[in-house]
């Protein structure tokens, strides 16, 4: 990694090599010549830390973005919710990991004492007195405001804060002015410390460029779920929960643009639970076939509501809540598509074919009456395209002859949508005891044809 | 000599002695059927535990022997996983069953189809899951098994004739037969003694609306057992 020419960081295989930070790009290239060098992008890096910010949110609303790529956070209210220290360390740490990058993570009772301590590679300090002893190992150059007399340091043979803190206070004053010393105040708890917490925009729409051109849905996941991250921080800090988002894939810009495939996910009860979201856009996303190879990913919040505060009831009900069901039809329709995942609408209608209606569980087409008729037998099976019956021995004939063990049953309608129906509709028992619901069409007089007769149903 | 042990079910609930019918820990929907109940291990569907159901085709009375199950269970959502035709809600509204409950899923493949089973089963909100399915292969039914244990789903599946030869993790396996006014069930597999003669279950609502002529119309009334004894009536009367 360069920046402005000269190494930045590097890896061990190539610290193995002799490159050391500060080389030139033709020492390195003298020293490993197949080395892989990339120029620092702080734009790139920047996004990196506020996406990590807004994911953090989640574990507290107060949330700073400090300088040297460290995110501040004030966890203090927070341990209870999330388990206690330990426990919530290691959740930071796993939602970090979804970025992509590593972190040091530093505790202590000062914002600016925390940053020191991360900046020095990371630790814990609980306490005032365990605080003053990690401060005092911590190396001059860390400190912003020491750096500036770094030489000056040397020569008095100062090498880590401690060193400072033990020089006379006034002449400290005088020689280096007062940020060195209000910087070591505020890190000891001396002085009071002001943040300007992460400010929450007010809708969230966030975008992230993938590292390369990307052919397959399943590897954008990855960015996928770094955005999901940064949403669910969002909205917990601002108590809200989805209803509807957006994920557009962006493909090709410039001249030979092509739009971007959008994919929109709608939830029937807003969710703010990242685990969810996930698998509804796995779903979503291993179905839909790309045009062209991805480029960035954009994660948009269309919709949000007010979240509800979770209850917790003492005896849960068997068969889990309805959050559960309706958790669980999204992620049906996701994989199956809503046409495959259907409900009930009968229509007061005589035709059965028309009254048997289904509808997707998305729709809000309610039953026009839901007072069906209660005496009417109905096979609970009914073909799709009636299957015309053979007459035998002027018996319809299925299998085995069938035999009426029903008075018949007139249905004539549809005269109102040109899909007139005129039938006879009988059950019908086989020899082998099965009961099917067949029909004899109507002819009028003047039709020369026989009638015919047609199997349905078959009772279930 | 060690005295034979009398009660062995008192041991543990998942011992049994091989005359007697095994527990189902409780965990059962009364079939609604009297002489089903009595030869079902707990005396009812178990649920938590995949059911199968054998059929020899669709529409031989197996959803109106689940009905009294179905009733139970109706207040939740009982999924429909690939029926083999379209349902009609006017039959449920026939038996006495509100049909807003029922969701009917449709899955083009068959990997999809045991997912959305999955599914179902480990979210564990459904009163019921009926599944069709001709092909299934035996690791995902044991898989299935599994995910049904964990719930107190009603789960059967229903499977062709051809595979009531084929091995099954299910621990209560039956098939059905249509015969005059109602089903002959067997048991291919339970936990409990075998048992070779199939148990009558009348079916209702029954769609045979005429019985004018049923006296002399049945035909299982002529049946062969009755004629072994003519031979020796007639020597008797010799």
């Amino acid at each position: 990694m360069l920046d402005k020419g000269r190494v930045l960081d590097a890896d061990a295989a190539a610290r193995a090599q002799g490159v050391v930070d500060g080389m030139r790009r033709g020492g390195v290239l003298t020293l490993a010549p197949n080395a892989d060098l990339r120029e620092r992008e702080l734009a790139r890096e920047e996004q990196t830390v506020r996406g990590v910010a807004f994911a953090l949110l989640q574990f507290t609303p107060n949330v700073v973005i400090a300088a040297e790529n460290v995110v501040l956070a004030d966890v203090s209210a927070s341990l209870r919710l999330f388990g206690g220290l330990r426990a919530l360390r290691w959740q930071i740490h796993r939602v970090v990991a979804d970025f992509g990058v590593t972190c040091t993570q530093a505790l202590a009772p000062t914002a600016e004492g925390s940053w020191l301590i991360a900046r020095a590679g990371g630790g814990v300090a609980l306490t005032q007195r365990s605080l003053a002893r990690a401060l005092a190992r911590i190396p001059l150059t860390i400190l912003p405001a020491a750096r500036r007399f770094a030489d000056w340091f040397d020569g008095l043979g100062c090498s880590t804060i401690d060193d400072v803190t033990r020089l006379p206070r006034a002449g400290l004053k005088k020689r280096c002015g007062t940020a060195l010393l209000e910087a070591l105040d505020r890190a000891k708890g001396e002085a009071p410390e002001v943040h300007e917490w992460l400010t929450m925009p007010p809708a969230f729409d966030a975008r992230v460029e993938l590292p390369d051109r990307i052919e397959h849905v399943e590897a954008t996941l990855f960015a996928a779920r770094r955005l999901t991250l940064q949403m669910t921080g969002w909205l917990a800090a601002r108590q809200l929960a989805v209803a509807r988002f957006v994920v557009s894939l962006e493909h090709e810009r410039g001249r030979a643009a092509i739009a971007p495939t959008e994919v929109e996910v709608a939830l029937g009860e807003p969710t703010w639970h990242e685990e969810h979201l996930m698998r509804l856009l796995r779903e979503r996303l291993a179905r839909i076939e790309l045009v062209a190879p991805v480029i960035a990913l954009r994660l948009e919040a269309k919709d949000v509501r007010e979240a509800e505060a979770p209850s917790e009831s003492l005896f849960p009900e068997p068969g889990g809540t309805p959050q559960d069901h309706a958790r669980l039809m999204e992620l049906l329709v996701a994989r199956l598509g809503s046409e495959n995942v259907m409900k009930p609408a009968p229509v007061a209608d005589f035709r059965p074919e028309v009254a048997a209606r289904w509808v997707p569980v998305s729709s809000d087409a309610r039953p026009a009456s839901t007072d069906l008729p209660r005496d009417l037998p109905r096979p609970a099976w009914l073909l799709d395209v009636p299957i015309q019956l053979i007459m035998r021995g002027h018996r319809p004939f299925y299998g085995t002859p069938l035999r009426m063990v029903s008075p018949g049953e007139r249905i004539e309608c549809g005269w109102q949508d040109d899909h007139i129906v005129t039938r006879d509709y009988f059950v019908a028992e086989s020899e082998n005891h099965l009961h099917y619901w067949i029909f004899r069409e109507r002819v009028g007089s003047r039709d020369e044809r026989e009638p015919r007769w047609f199997l349905h149903g078959l009772f279930g | 000599m060690t005295q034979p042990l009398l009660n062995v079910e008192a041991i543990h609930p998942d011992l049994w002695r091989a005359s007697q019918l095994g527990s189902a820990h409780g965990r059962v929907v009364a079939s609604g059927h009297a002489r089903l109940d009595a030869e079902l291990p707990g005396r009812g569907w178990p649920t938590g535990a995949l059911t199968e159901v054998i059929l020899p085709q669709p529409g031989c009375g197996e959803l109106r022997l689940l009905k009294p199950a179905l009733e139970t269970v109706a207040s939740r959502p009982v999924f429909m996983l690939q029926p083999p035709h379209r349902l009609q809600p006017a039959a449920f509204t026939w038996w006495g069953i509100e049909p807003e409950n029922l969701r009917v899923l449709k899955a083009p493949t068959t990997a999809d189809c045991l997912w959305a089973a999955e599914q179902i089963l480990r979210a564990g909100t459904a009163g019921a899951l009926l599944f069709w399915q001709q092909q299934v292969r035996p690791e995902a039914l044991r898989r299935l098994h599994l995910a049904a244990q964990r719930t107190d789903t009603l789960l059967f599946l229903f499977r062709p004739t051809a595979a009531a030869a084929s091995t099954s993790p299910a621990p209560l396996r039956i098939s059905v037969e249509a015969v005059a006014g109602g089903l002959n069930i067997s048991f291919i597999k339970r936990r409990g003694p075998h048992r070779d003669e199939p148990v009558f279950v009348a079916l209702s609502p029954t769609p045979v609306l005429l019985n004018r002529h049923a006296p002399l119309d049945r035909r299982s009334s002529a049946t062969p057992a009755h004629r072994e004894f003519l031979p020796n009536l007639v020597h008797a009367g010799v």
